[in-house]
C-alpha cells in the first residue's frame, strides 16, 4: 500500500516537472500541403483537390492501394472455389 | 422458391440502370466533383450486388459472367500498370501525367487522372461482383 503511494507520488511528480520543462517544438504543419492548396489546379487540372492529389503528386500510393484490393479479390477468388462435384444447381434451392 | 416481393422486384429492375448510370457519373467526373474511381466502382459492384440479391445468382451471372467480370478486373490492373510505364517511356516519372490538360472545369481536363479512375472504377466494381459471387455461392454450398 505505502509503496504504492509512493510510486504514484514519485509519478505525480514526474508528470509536473515533465510539464513545467520548456520544450523546442519543431514549426507546426508540412510546408507541402501549402503548394498543394495554392498550385493544384493549374498543376493538375483537376478541381477536386482530393483527387488531384491522389491521382496526380500520389499516385503511387493509389497504385499500392489498388493492389491491396487486387490481392484481395484474387484471394477470395481463389480460396472460395467452387467444388467439382456439383453440377452447379445448387444456387436457387435453399 | 421465390419470396422475394413483386415491389421490391419491379423497383430493382427499373433502377438498375439508373445505379450503374450514377456509378459512371461517379467515376467519369472524379476530378471535378466528390467522389472518384473507388467510390464510383463501389456503387457499380452494388447495383450488380442488388440485382443477385432480388433476382438470384443464376439470371444475374446472365447478364455478367463471372469469369467476364474477372478478366474486366485483371485487365484494369494491367491497364493501370501500363499507364505509368507509358510515362516513364515518354521521359516522366513513373505515373506522373504525360498527357495535354483541356481547359479547367471540363471533363476532360485532368489529362491521365480520368482515365486512372475509369480503370480503378473498372477494377473495384467488377472486383466486388466477383467477391459477392464467389461468397454466395461458398454459402449456398455448404448448406
Amino acid at each position: 500500500m505505502t509503496r504504492t503511494i509512493i510510486i504514484l507520488t514519485l509519478l505525480g511528480l514526474a508528470l509536473f516537472a515533465f510539464s513545467a520543462m520548456d520544450f523546442e517544438y519543431g514549426k507546426p504543419g508540412p510546408r507541402v500541403s501549402e503548394h498543394y492548396i495554392e498550385k493544384g489546379v493549374t498543376e493538375t487540372g483537376a478541381l477536386n483537390m482530393v483527387t488531384s492529389i491522389y491521382l496526380n503528386y500520389r499516385a503511387y500510393d493509389t497504385l499500392g492501394e489498388a493492389t491491396v484490393f487486387f490481392a484481395t479479390a484474387l484471394g477470395v477468388f481463389m480460396l472460395l472455389r467452387k467444388e467439382k462435384s456439383g453440377d452447379g444447381s445448387h444456387f436457387e434451392s435453399s | 422458391m421465390d419470396r422475394t416481393s413483386k415491389v421490391v422486384k419491379t423497383f430493382t429492375r427499373k433502377l438498375f440502370p439508373f445505379i450503374l448510370l450514377y456509378g459512371c457519373y461517379l467515376i467519369s467526373h472524379g476530378h471535378l466533383t466528390p467522389g472518384g474511381g473507388f467510390q464510383g466502382g463501389v456503387i457499380f459492384g452494388s447495383a450488380i450486388i442488388l440485382l443477385g440479391l432480388v433476382e438470384g445468382i443464376r439470371m444475374t451471372e446472365k447478364r455478367f459472367r463471372e469469369d467476364m467480370l474477372s478478366l474486366t478486373k485483371n485487365i484494369g490492373m494491367l491497364i493501370f500498370m501500363l499507364f505509368g510505364f507509358t510515362g516513364m517511356i515518354l521521359g516522366y516519372a513513373f505515373l506522373s501525367d504525360f498527357l495535354p490538360k483541356g481547359e479547367t472545369g471540363t471533363v476532360p481536363s485532368a489529362g491521365l487522372i480520368l482515365l486512372l479512375n475509369l480503370t480503378i472504377g473498372f477494377m473495384v466494381g467488377t472486383g466486388i461482383a466477383v467477391i459477392f459471387y464467389r461468397s454466395v455461392r461458398h454459402g449456398s454450398e455448404e448448406e
